[in-house]
């Protein structure tokens, strides 16, 4: 599943080099002089190819599940739990449409006590909460459009501070976020957000103020 | 012994199929009391309607299929398998037991049931289910787990 909300999402992974003799295969990350090594002179026929594309593993548990065959819509009830390499999320109820095979998931809403924690493409991460959130996948005439659409009280809690609004859009494609009626809370980097501590400023004096 | 029914197309689906089989082709002659008698790896095969009557939209099989009473059939090593039109497989169940209901048409259990999508990125699997088979719905009731494999861009 792609509720992914944090862009950097391919992994670098090292060049796999493959070499093929009568008796066995060899793959290795490896250099071509390793390869070399191993292989007799007159089978010496390594050919780099490309590295698999990196398959991800996304995890979701949930009390109960319904799948509706001839819709190809699935729904979780309770309790569920989304473990994505990209973000986690929790909420109560949560609905997808199953795609065809080799596609990759349009549509996703969230219902609930959604709680998603993610990174972004700079490795900061983030906190948002509501009661509803929408992935929305789409590309047309060409143009990727990936959304993540929270509503219901949504709030982002990230280490410069805290946004509200009436609607957070996050667009995964432009790496844009949109808040409308936006408010702002930020923190004062008087090395709470460093730390980790995230203090408000107002409960977090400088220790050497001047007399 | 094992059999295998094909239906030429009907709207009837896989489970109502294999009821049939197991009320009216009976493999091994063990008589019931009721008439319906116990089978043992048995097939059934659905078709698509016209024009794709040549692809087949289900098949289910099972180990065996033990009827009771009230019109009910305990079916063991169930597998149901289901296609698109274009012959490609969609959905692919399989449960150790459950229970099947001819007159209601609904197939149930309280054990294990694993599920996954023909190309294997979508596989869930959980304790407890209830398929209706007039609407294609399952359930899965406790202990729900899936695995999403992503091929990234």
């Amino acid at each position: 599943m792609k509720i992914c909300l944090a862009g950097a999402l391919a992994l670098a992974n090292g060049g796999v080099v493959r070499a093929q003799t009568n008796a066995a295969v060899f793959a290795a990350k490896a250099t071509n002089a390793v390869v070399k090594a191993v292989l007799p002179a007159a089978t010496n026929t390594a050919r780099v190819v490309p590295p698999p594309k990196p398959r991800q593993m996304t995890l979701i548990s949930s009390d109960s599940w319904d799948f509706d065959m001839t819709g190809h819509k699935v729904i979780y009830h309770g309790h569920v739990h989304v473990d994505d390499p990209a973000m986690k999320l929790t909420c109560e109820w949560l609905t997808a449409d199953l795609p065809d095979s080799g596609e990759r998931m349009t549509n996703i809403v969230a219902i609930t006590n959604v709680v998603i924690d993610f990174t972004d493409d700079k490795g900061q991460t983030m906190h948002a909460t509501g009661e509803r959130a929408v992935y929305a996948y789409g590309v047309q005439d060409g143009v990727t459009n990936e959304t993540v659409t929270l509503t219901g009280q949504p709030e982002l809690d990230s280490a410069q501070g805290k946004s509200t609004g009436d609607v957070i859009v996050w667009n995964r494609t432009s790496n844009h976020l949109n808040i409308s009626n936006p408010k702002m809370v930020f923190r004062q980097n008087l090395g709470g957000a460093a730390t980790g501590t995230n203090l408000p400023a107002a409960t977090n004096p400088p220790t050497a103020a001047p007399r | 012994m094992t059999i295998s029914v094909t239906r030429h197309p009907s709207p009837v689906a896989w489970f109502l199929a294999a009821g049939m089989v197991l009320f009216f082709a009976v493999p091994d002659g063990r008589a019931q009391p009721n008439g319906v008698q116990h089978a043992s790896d048995f097939t059934s095969v659905e078709y698509f309607e016209p024009p794709h009557q040549q692809q087949i939209k289900s098949r289910l099989s099972g180990a065996e299929a033990q009827p009771q009473a009230g019109g009910l059939l305990v079916i063991k090593q169930l597998k149901l398998e289901t296609f698109n039109e274009n012959a490609k497989p969609e959905i692919i169940v399989n449960a150790p037991e459950c229970v099947y209901d001819t007159f209601n048409r609904v197939a149930s259990s309280p054990g294990h049931l694993k599920a996954q999508t023909g190309d294997g990125k979508f596989r869930v699997e959980g304790d407890g289910f209830l398929w209706r088979q007039n609407d294609s719905f399952l359930t899965i009731s406790n202990h729900v787990h899936t695995v999403i494999e992503n091929t990234m861009k």
